[in-house]
């Protein structure tokens, strides 16, 4: 629709627009013979813009444009209703001259945003302390400081029928694969959806099969982690109002990645990045391992330990597996409940989970010390994986393990992992293999271990970056 | 897309180790002692040394066609109607390897470590790993195997501890007593042992290279590992145990390993047979898989369905193998199943070589 030019035919048409909601106000101001009418959303503009920029170099100036007046960089003129509707959604105020069947869009919108503060989620002990905002500009202001160079490339789509989101999508245009670039705006551009939740529904969305084990998007709330991942040419993806950056495409090894890995020195590096590995193996197969021990071939074990198994399960009326379980279900319990609860009511889980509910069990023989001893290892184990999706992934594999180990005993466990290694190496993401064998000359660098930076010459292959070297030169000194 | 079906040479070598060795690691060297005795090591030597020439022929072969693998061409050398055939029959070679293998680690598996699970268990269980896995890709199988690798180099550790304990290196001597004659009627059983290689009629054109030679080196590599690991196993028995003592011993592996006390774990050889499952699975998956591909093109046209004809030979594989649960069919299953194997793998390829040679020879002029 057409803007008019009678102040009152525009104002009640743009309320019919609104659906006459209550925060839509006018307002008049006459200089000189110009009669001017703001219209806006009083809940989403900034008050002393208006007054300073708009109103008072108006009232000043009579006889200059409105552009040439008002001192406000976000500027814009349609003559269109439904533009200006939009507008007014968005934060900016709509001005108009009496007579005139002209709108001007002025960018005065209230930002309400917490400062960048320390990540929460992702804390390392060397590195820079910044987190990714709710707010998308923010965010991108973060990146561009990171990482400055026209190459950066920021592209925007609005996802949400309903709920108009932003979404930031970053690369680098020398290195990001243009076969994963197209299929990736191919995803994105066909999602026809209400509203999206950043992450969780994004990630579901432009994922490639609907059932996966394991996460194949990785989250992160560390810019510094987001620009090491654009500088291998790989995705990173920025909702507006989320906190959080999507990295695609990754391989399964990015997910026991830290920064701190890079910070403290290849040697202890590689140790914690083995560590890490080491821990999900643990995580997944510990309590399996355990119940094929002791219900199948308590052979295996030396005499002696098999002597201490024994006596640790000899009044326990539950069988191994079940014991697992309810032990297991215990600790997830008591983890959501953690989670959930308020920070001050927190302490009190600690002391009724871990003492009360961790000693009596034992001393009332429903459950062996030992396995009190194993599940405690295997919920450590699991937490310090890097990456909560892949813990939580962690975690939810454990019980089919114990289930399969209490079946076939040390074979079972064998073929879950053969299961669980078939189902990995099965997947894409984005049309890029989701799993690399750990010994293949291209990847051990960067997966089981750390390696030296001065080795890490080219870019990780998962990425398929279309410039594959990373170091040029190590050092100016001749080796 | 992203092509994502080529495999790296790194991934055939890995690839063509798992697939030749297998269930026979236990029985080495017993079957290949049965005429020459403690010199079964030559045996097993020459046997290598054979299965090496005859890479060497499938290597010219798939030469000749470097740009399709072995079910597409074959046509081109036999014929249309023969080509047809024959892709069937190694179809059913393959799936009948594959059981072969299923059946005879599950029969170990009943026998050693699981008594009690019902034998159509053990059965399903290991058909169902590797019809699971056959289902996918080839990039994804070389993948899995190439994990699988690291098993095997654990278990290649175990043996070799296990080995090292008392014996005595006068089991060997005198060298070469039982004559050329027998060693050389040993090296058929040793020649079952190293099948796998001929996976490479189906592999040639998906192996990513710079230099066709490198594919050659590569599956020498393979099979030198292969002889080696072989060979390694033969002087770990052959150290341990007299010609007497192996005589009543059928699996002399799993004594070895039982034998060895080691402090951390008391009895190895659960563990071993334990992770050898995963080696014997790659098998499985890979005659599984070269089932299904070789069964896709019988007739005319290529059946796409990929996954299909894998459960389809699986379902077929489990039907049958719940049925040789006997171990006297077992034993006369295996006997066809060594002939067809000198066959399918020694003979045919040759043949095939042959005869592309003569045609090649006959559009030259």
């Amino acid at each position: 629709m057409k803007a008019d030019r009678s102040l009152d035919n525009n104002e009640k048409s743009l309320q019919g627009m609104l659906f006459h909601s209550s925060d839509f106000k006018s307002s008049d101001f006459v200089a000189g013979d110009r009669r001017y009418r703001l219209f806006y959303l009083d809940t989403m503009i900034e008050l002393d813009m208006v007054q300073e920029h708009i109103i008072r170099p108006l009232l000043i100036s009579k006889d200059v444009s409105v552009r040439e007046a008002v001192s406000i960089l976000e500027y814009d003129e349609t003559d269109l209703l439904s533009v200006a509707a939009k507008a007014l959604v968005e934060g900016k105020t709509v001005l108009q001259i009496k007579g005139e069947a002209n709108l001007y869009l002025l960018g005065t919108e209230l930002k309400k945003e917490r400062s960048v503060n320390i990540p929460v989620n992702e804390r390392v002990l060397r590195g820079s302390n910044e987190a990714l905002v709710e707010n998308l500009n923010t965010n991108l202001n973060l990146m561009r400081k990171l990482t400055k160079t026209p190459d950066l490339v920021v592209k925007f789509y609005m996802l949400g029928r309903r709920s108009n989101t932003k979404i930031a999508v970053l690369y680098l245009r020398s290195l990001a694969n243009e076969e994963v670039l197209k299929e990736f705006d191919y995803r994105i551009t066909n999602i026809d959806i209400d509203y999206v939740e950043a992450p969780g529904f994004l990630q579901e969305l432009i994922e490639d099969k609907k059932f996966s084990l394991f996460p194949k998007i990785l989250v992160t709330e560390r810019p510094d982690r987001v620009r090491s991942y654009l500088m291998d040419g790989k995705i990173a993806i920025l909702t507006d109002g989320s906190p959080d950056s999507l990295i695609v495409p990754v391989s399964f090894w990015a997910f026991f990645q830290s920064p701190d890995d890079y910070q403290v020195g290849w040697l202890f590096g590689s140790a914690l990045r083995f560590l890490r590995i080491v821990c999900f193996l643990i995580a997944i197969s510990l309590p399996g391992a355990y119940v094929a021990l002791v219900t199948f071939d308590p052979r295996l074990v030396p005499f002696e330990i098999a002597l201490t198994l024994q006596s640790s399960m000899q009044y326990i009326a539950m069988p191994p597996v079940l014991e697992a379980i309810t032990m297991l279900v215990i600790l997830e319990i008591l983890r959501e409940a953690t989670v959930r609860l308020a920070s001050p009511i927190g302490q009190t889980i600690g002391v009724v989970g871990g003492i009360v509910i961790g000693t009596v069990v034992v001393e009332s023989n429903l459950i062996s010390n030992m396995m009190v001893i194993v599940v405690a290892l295997t919920g450590i184990a699991s937490f310090i994986i890097p990456s909560y999706e892949m813990s939580s992934a962690a975690r939810l594999l454990t019980i089919p393990f114990i289930i399969m180990a209490s079946i076939f005993g040390l074979i079972g466990m064998l073929l879950s992992f053969l299961l669980v290694l078939s189902h990995l190496a099965r997947k894409n993401t984005m049309g890029i293999p989701y799993f690399y064998s750990m010994i293949s000359r291209d990847t051990v660098k960067d997966t089981l271990f750390r390696g030296p930076i001065r080795n890490l010459k080219k870019r990780p292959k998962e990425s398929m970056a279309q410039d594959e070297t990373r170091i040029r030169g190590s050092r100016g000194s001749a080796e | 897309m992203i092509h994502l079906e080529k495999i790296s040479l790194n991934q055939l070598f890995c690839l063509v180790i798992l697939t030749q060795v297998g269930v026979h690691v236990l029985t080495i060297p017993f079957e290949e002692s049965r005429h020459s005795g403690y010199d079964s090591w030559m045996s097993v030597f020459i046997g290598g040394v054979i299965v090496q020439a005859v890479i060497i022929i499938i290597y010219q072969l798939g030469k000749k066609y470097p740009d399709r693998p072995l079910p597409h061409y074959i046509s081109a050398i036999a014929g249309k109607p023969l080509g047809s055939v024959l892709n069937f029959l190694f179809a059913v070679y393959f799936a009948e390897s594959s059981l072969m293998v299923a059946v005879s680690y599950s029969d170990v598996i009943n026998r050693w470590v699981l008594f009690e699970t019902p034998w159509f268990v053990l059965i399903g269980v290991s058909l169902i790993i590797g019809v699971y896995i056959a289902s996918s890709t080839l990039r994804s199988m070389a993948t899995i195997t190439q994990t699988i690798m690291v098993l095997f180099l654990i278990c290649f550790i175990i043996i070799f501890i296990s080995g090292m304990g008392k014996g005595d290196w006068r089991h060997f001597l005198p060298v070469g007593t039982h004559g050329l004659g027998s060693i050389l009627k040993d090296t058929l059983p040793a020649f079952w042992a190293y099948a796998g290689y001929e996976l490479l009629l189906y592999v040639f054109p998906f192996v990513k290279h710079r230099k066709k030679k490198d594919i050659l080196i590569t599956m020498s590599l393979a099979n030198g590992f292969t002889t080696f690991f072989y060979l390694l196993i033969s002087f770990i028995v052959t150290y341990n145990y007299s010609e007497s003592q192996l005589n009543s011993i059928p699996e002399p592996m799993v004594f070895l390993l039982r034998k060895f006390n080691w402090p951390v774990v008391q009895s190895l050889d659960i563990l071993f047979m334990t992770i050898w499952l995963s080696v014997t699975t790659v098998t499985v998956y890979v005659y599984l898989f070269l089932s299904a591909r070789y069964l896709a093109l019988v007739g005319g046209e290529e059946r796409k369905n990929h996954t299909l004809l894998v459960w389809i030979i699986g379902i077929v594989c489990f039907s049958v193998g719940v049925w040789v649960s006997d171990r006297q069919w077992m034993y006369q299953f295996a006997n066809y199943h060594n002939k067809a194997t000198v066959i399918f793998t020694g003979i045919l390829p040759i043949i095939l070589f042959l005869v592309s040679m003569a045609r090649g020879k006959v559009a030259g002029r």
